[in-house]
């Protein structure tokens, strides 16, 4: 790349959902950020998401932090004059046993203490919503207000947005190393060797942001975890309504997962994982197939759920790595190096919360008091990202 | 239902000329071979068995040959599976494991493990939009030549109205020549690439054993009673609902249309069109073989070992149009070099695998890519749109996007295929991109990024849409150990 700059107020490592969000907020705050992509914006375990935005999850200390990040998210649908396919469909959880009911008539009674709408709903109230969903369950959790983006347009149009309010952004050039001097980041040097002064520098490199910081001695905990997911064929609108998902009991999403959806194009997204998939070796640097084994369990599941899906011709399928640490949340803010920044760990639902991490990040870098004090605290204390660490006290 | 299992020494993808030489290779140097193909019966493009007895192709030279091959695949028990579709392979787990290869059929999961697997998989025609493509009516040259050869009895095209042949490449000639047996009338026949008679002599003239060939074809198309319109091309295809006129335009000097001097055929109920053909490399590229551009082998082919066909993956061999663009000859040829070696690898007992030999067939095998070579230069394939677009002209059909659409995306910053793909959805539908990636490539190029750099749609599970339930029982097949 000829045309880049040599300098910059700060440089943006990684254009998926979070760095693009990211240089987004900085140059709405005034910065003229300068944001670095290896490959194609969005290409990564971003283009590959289901991109549902809610507080209907694990980590219900996030509660606060999900709902903000998901008014954001309207607030950015209605004011981009893009169409980012923001579509508030809600999400069902369903109940196969007994330790999952229980499990569910938790979280609804938390989430509706903390002042969400969710409810827990008998089978014929589910099927009310979702009329297909005919398989054996006890019961189903639901929280109208969960929504979901088309994850391809929300990039674009986080693109347009931080273009127009003056970021640069540029596809096809990885960071090869930051640049540092005497405890301060002085830039970063891509792979073809040309150089950037900048005084802040963030990596938002996803799953593989602990390699970039491993050069200053910064151990970060986050590992790659493979994911993946099927689409069927178009199938007529209506055939699903909903985001249904499995309701976590004990062990979070190492304990396996599900998630379909029907999305805006007519495609049956859906994946279902029972055991972690390990990350396999040279994973970053090939194309990676979706085990059989996976499939399998995908297929079984869905029509487990949906027997009216039997014959549902599956169309394509992708893998993509998300970001994992220790307690499933993400590491974000400032590292020991003076200006440098680190916002990843997505533990598979960086949507969720990539407008608050974006405003945590450009307040941070600013110093602007742009989010209520209440919750910049929880985000400092939540996400630390040397929480971790030795010695590290709460 | 659970899925049939099969095992083989080699599993051939492709009953084409390329997949019936290598099955009848490897069988012959006593590999235990099965033929894959999704055509209800063996023979491919080129050996196209019909479908009907006492149709005029069923004394045609290639329906013969092909009769032959089969029956010799036959006889050394090679075994057929026609009218099962291959939708996933699985390469070895393990340097001793074999492949995967999971197919349906009749609503049927089936898998074959396989110790080698040569990919035959064949060509397929490159469609390239112009103003009305997507009318029904239009169809692509090759297309209208399957029509023709499996409508039975019949033996014609299922349109009303006037028939055109266009596009560019001696296969229209092919096809032309198809017609004229068939009986069915040509009323015109546009070829882009201007007479010159000369140059095309000359370059025969290097090529004398193939100068019968191309005067049968040749005569074939004056029998068709077409109309011949060289240096011209179809610029527009109009009707409502369904074609029904078509204007052609001489190409100018420059190489472009000249559409102040178009006209208008009315009445058309058929217009038949192929600029050329790209190999199908669904199967290669899933399995991660190596692959390379050249326009003039089809655009994006599999790369393989001159002296073998081995591609970059241990076990996997290919042959024919899968490894560039050839034609029949070079198929059969590095068919047989593709199966004695694929057979080699796992069969102790092998016969036919020395080097005089093999340097024999190479030697033969480059003749032919030569011939290939001349013709591929005196008929190149466009690798830009071949009538200028507008904006609102449909570049990806199966998600009915535009070429505005798409260059929107470009100028936001989209700068190879899966960025079109994902900002737009062209290549997301039913196709895969199989259909649009040429066009996509062709709109990037104009925004200066070579088709080398916008990469190509990598084939991933399933190689063709499958139903959930074959899926799983495909999958979760369990292979009790020999
Ligand atoms: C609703 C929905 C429907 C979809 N339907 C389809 C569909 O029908 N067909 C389809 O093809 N896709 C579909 N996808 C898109 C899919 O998620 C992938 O984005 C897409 O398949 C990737 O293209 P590819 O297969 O050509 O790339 P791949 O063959 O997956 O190759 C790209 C490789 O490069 C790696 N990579 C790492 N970083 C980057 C980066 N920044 N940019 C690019 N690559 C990177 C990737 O991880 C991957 O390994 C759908 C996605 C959604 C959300
Ligand atoms: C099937 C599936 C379903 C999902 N469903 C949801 C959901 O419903 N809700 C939700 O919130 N989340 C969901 N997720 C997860 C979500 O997609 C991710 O959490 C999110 O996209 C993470 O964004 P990111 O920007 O951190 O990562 P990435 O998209 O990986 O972006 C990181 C970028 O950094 C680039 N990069 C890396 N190293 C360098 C370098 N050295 N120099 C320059 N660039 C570099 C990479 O190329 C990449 O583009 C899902 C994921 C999958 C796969």
């Amino acid at each position: 790349m000829t045309d880049l700059p040599t300098s910059s107020d700060v440089v943006v490592v990684g254009g998926g959902v979070i760095g693009m969000f990211i240089a987004f907020s900085l140059a709405e705050a005034g910065m003229k950020p300068l944001l670095l992509e290896a490959r194609a914006f969005g290409g990564a375990v971003t283009g590959g998401s289901l991109a549902a935005i809610g507080t209907h999850m694990h980590g219900r200390e996030e509660f606060d932090i999900l709902a903000y990040a998901r008014g954001r998210w309207r607030a950015f649908s209605d004011a981009s004059q893009d169409r980012i396919e923001y579509n508030a469909c809600g999400k069902m959880g369903f109940i196969l046993n007994d330790a999952e009911l229980a499990a569910g008539k938790s979280l609804v009674a938390q989430e509706k203490s903390q002042g969400a709408r969710s409810e827990l709903l008998t089978p014929e109230q589910a099927r009310l919503h979702e009329p297909l969903l005919k398989g054996p369950i006890l019961a189903a959790t639901f929280d109208p207000d969960t929504a979901t983006v088309n994850p391809f347009l929300a990039v674009r149009a986080l693109m347009k947005a931080a273009r127009k309010a003056g970021a640069q952004l540029r596809e096809n050039t990885p960071v090869a190393r930051v640049l540092s001097d005497a405890g301060l980041v002085t830039g970063v040097q891509t792979a073809s060797g040309h150089c950037i002064s900048a005084p802040h520098v963030v990596l938002a490199c996803g799953p593989w942001t602990a390699k970039l910081a491993a050069n200053f001695d910064i151990n970060l905990s986050i590992v790659p975890r493979q994911a993946q997911c099927l689409a069927s064929i178009r199938q007529p609108l209506g055939t699903l309504h909903k985001v249904i998902s499995s309701c976590e009991a004990e062990g979070g999403v190492d304990s396996g997962y599900t998630q379909i959806q029907q999305c805006p194009s007519g495609q049956i997204l859906f994946n279902t994982v029972t055991a972690p998939i390990p990350t396999p070796e040279g994973a970053e640097d090939r194309v990676g197939e979706v085990p059989p084994g996976f499939v399998a369990d995908s297929v079984e599941t869905l029509l487990k759920l949906f027997p009216a899906l039997k014959s549902l011709p599956i169309l394509r399928s992708w893998v993509r790595f998300e970001g994992v640490t220790p307690d499933a949340r993400f590491l974000a803010g400032p590292l020991p190096t003076a200006g440098l920044f680190v916002c990843a760990g997505d533990n598979g639902s960086g949507f969720c919360r990539a407008p608050l991490l974006a405003q945590f990040i450009a307040d941070g870098i600013t110093g602007a008091g742009t989010l209520p004090d209440a919750m910049r605290r929880d985000t400092e204390r939540l996400y630390n990202p040397f929480r971790f660490s030795e010695g590290h006290t709460a | 239902m659970t899925a049939e299992h099969l095992c083989c020494d080699v599993a051939v993808v492709g009953a084409g000329p390329a997949g019936l030489a290598a099955s009848l290779a490897a069988a012959e140097a006593n590999a235990v071979v099965i033929c894959i193909d999704q055509f209800p019966r063996a023979g491919g493009q080129y050996h196209m068995q019909p479908n009907a007895s006492g149709t005029p192709f069923a004394n045609t030279p290639q329906v013969q040959q092909g009769q032959q091959a089969i029956q010799a695949c036959e006889a050394a028990n090679v075994r057929f599976l026609t009218g099962a579709e291959l939708f996933w392979a699985e390469p070895p787990k393990t340097p001793d494991a074999p492949f995967r290869l999971h197919l349906a059929r009749d609503d049927q999961a089936i898998v074959i493990e396989a110790k080698t697997v040569v990919a035959a998989t064949g060509a397929m025609e490159r469609p390239m939009p112009f103003p009305g493509w997507t009318l029904p009516g239009v169809i692509g040259a090759g297309a209208g030549q399957r029509l023709l050869k499996t409508s039975g009895a019949t033996c014609a095209l299922p349109f009303e109205g006037k028939t055109v042949l266009a596009g560019s490449g001696p296969f229209l000639l092919a096809v032309a020549s198809t017609f004229a047996k068939a009986g069915q009338g040509i009323d015109h026949f546009v070829e882009r690439q201007p007479a010159a008679l000369w140059t095309k002599a000359k370059a025969m003239l290097r090529h004398p054993s193939r100068l019968p060939d191309a005067i049968a074809l040749l005569r074939d198309l004056s029998r068709t009673g077409a109309r011949r319109h060289m240096g011209a091309i179809v610029t527009r295809a109009m009707g409502n609902g369904k074609v029904e006129a078509v204007e052609i335009s001489p190409v100018g000097a420059n190489g472009q249309p000249d559409l102040q001097q178009s006209f208008v055929v009315d009445g058309v109920g058929a217009l038949c069109i192929g600029y050329g053909f790209q190999p199908v490399i669904d199967l290669t590229t899933a399995l991660g073989a190596a692959h390379s551009y050249d326009l003039s082998l089809g655009g994006w082919y599999c790369g393989v070992d001159a002296m073998s066909g081995a591609t970059s993956v241990s076990g996997l061999y290919a042959a024919g149009e899968v490894t560039g663009l050839g034609g029949a000859n070079p198929a059969r040829i590095s068919g047989q070099l593709a199966g004695l070696h694929a057979a080699a690898t796992c069969v102790k007992e092998t016969s036919g695998l020395n080097d005089t030999a093999i340097q024999a067939i190479v030697t033969q095998l480059n003749k032919h890519r030569a011939f290939a070579a001349t013709l591929a230069q005196l008929y190149p394939m466009p690798e830009s749109f071949p009538v200028p677009l507008a904006e609102d002209d449909v570049v990806c059909r199966c998600e009915d996007v535009t070429l505005a659409d798409i260059n929107a995306a470009i100028a936001e910053g989209a700068r190879e295929n899966l960025a079109v793909k994902m900002w737009t959805r062209a290549g997301m539908g039913l196709c895969q991109g199989r259909n649009c990636g040429a066009s996509i490539a062709a709109t990037l190029r104009e925004a200066g990024v070579e088709p080398e750099h916008t990469g190509y749609n990598r084939s991933h599970f399933p190689l063709r849409p499958v139903s959930a339930r074959i899926a799983k029982e495909a999958l979760t097949c369990e292979f009790s150990p020999d």
